[in-house]
């Protein structure tokens, strides 16, 4: 790219091969800027599959969300729901922190509605980015009201005051979140694999990631099979969703899907901890939810399953000091 | 106007007017959080499903709610804060 001179400073522009950006935007993953593919080599044990993970906390806000943010972001702004108004978002953390960083990148500021559970690492990012955070219990409204009091807290926020005060980014129901992984994540994919991926495996939350990459993989190859990870009722995998216990977003879309795997808290958690110290993958515990599944595929799976790796672990500290115990500690 | 009992004297007033639920069940109790035992909040809502939720909420805490009037297109209440 160019450099701009002037008489006072010298500008230099993004360069995306030299690795240089203007603006931490510039760094948004697209089919000519992906988030590295990398196999895993010693947790991925099923024989016949080549397991690779794509690692989405590499993504310049940390996680798999700054795809769906940035999209969420611009089909507001083109829609003109930021005019004289701020955002409000449910999230449980990683798309409320690509939005904080993006809204203020905008001059726009943020207020999320936070679920249960979430690790305090989430929240205090949350606050540092400038972002208001309202943590919200699940059964917040006490009469006739399903869980995802977050959910309903921030379309509240939204709703209340005649819609005066705030727009709902609502990546729930909002496809622009289908179609930020339909234009990049699938691509990349397709193109990072030189179009030889079988499985494709992701975890519900939203299910923008399984429906978009989904949808643009199938119609590449209807015979690509796609998978998604399902955590039981109850469990403790932050990002990830039951349906039988949280409502199915609107924007899911069941006729993508092959075939669900559900995934119990400990193993997830203990394959978190072997691609910690096997792979050397400092991922979150649902990256490890989406591995297990992998190696869950059956015995006559065949060929290259690619795997998201939603965030990294360095938003869980709380919660692996919880599954480590007294491990890593002195033995005396 | 239907009124439940006398009106109770209120330590704090929160008027959540225009708020849909779940806001003023998530700010009422958020008030009710840092009030001390037996001390009372007068709580004016104007969603309708304040009707079922604001007692809902308060048997919930283990507040009380002490007197309430439906002045049709407002809701008023009175909650004790009961033990923490």
């Amino acid at each position: 790219m160019t450099a701009t001179l002037s008489s006072e400073s010298l500008s230099l522009g993004t360069d995306a091969e030299a690795r240089r950006f203007g603006d931490i935007r510039d760094l948004l993953p697209n089919v000519h800027n992906p988030t590295p593919l990398v196999r895993v080599n010693r947790v991925g044990t099923l024989a016949g599959v080549e397991t690779y993970l794509k690692l989405e906390w590499l993504n310049p806000f940390g996680s798999v969300k700054d795809r769906a943010a940035a999209y969420l972001l611009a089909g507001m702004a083109e829609r003109g729901d930021l005019d004289g108004r701020d955002i409000v978002e449910a999230s449980s953390g990683n798309t409320a922190i690509a939005l904080a960083a993006l809204a203020a990148l905008a001059g726009k500021h943020l207020t999320v509605t936070i679920p249960d559970g979430v690790p305090e690492e989430k929240k205090v990012m949350l606050r540092m980015l400038g972002a208001e955070v309202w943590e919200t219990p699940d059964d917040l409204c006490p009469v006739n009201h399903p869980k995802d009091g977050a959910i309903a807290l921030a379309r509240s926020l939204a709703a209340s005051e005649g819609g005066s005060r705030f727009a709902m980014a609502n990546q729930y129901e909002n496809e622009d979140n289908v179609r930020a992984h339909y234009e990049t994540t699938g691509p990349e994919i397709w193109r990072q694999t030189e179009g030889n991926v079988r499985y494709f495996v992701a975890g519900l939350g939203t299910t923008g990631t399984i429906t978009g990459t989904g949808r643009y993989l199938k119609e590449r190859d209807p015979s690509i099979r796609v998978i998604a990870v399902e955590p039981h009722k109850g469990h403790r995998l932050p990002g990830l969703k039951s349906f039988k216990e949280a409502k199915e977003p609107g924007i899911l879309d069941w006729d993508i899907i092959d075939e669900v795997i559900h995934v119990a808290d400990q193993p997830a958690y203990e394959i978190t901890k072997r691609l910690h110290r096997e792979e050397g993958l400092i991922v979150g515990p649902s990256t490890g939810a989406v591995v297990h599944a992998i190696n869950q595929l059956g015995d006559t799976a065949r060929g290259i399953a690619v795997g998201i790796s939603p965030d990294s672990g360095s938003k869980y500290s709380s919660y692996f000091s919880d599954v480590l115990g007294d491990d890593g500690l002195p033995k005396i | 106007m239907t009124t439940q009992t006398d009106r109770p004297e209120a330590t704090e007033s929160l008027d959540t007017s225009g708020l849909l639920c779940p806001l003023p069940v998530y700010k009422a109790a958020m008030v009710l959080g840092k009030l001390r035992e037996g001390e009372v909040l007068h709580l004016t809502c104007t969603d309708p499903g304040s009707l079922e939720d604001i007692p809902a909420m308060a048997r919930q805490r283990g507040d009380v709610l002490l007197a309430s009037e439906d002045r049709g297109d407002t809701q008023v209440f009175w909650i004790g804060k009961g033990a923490s």
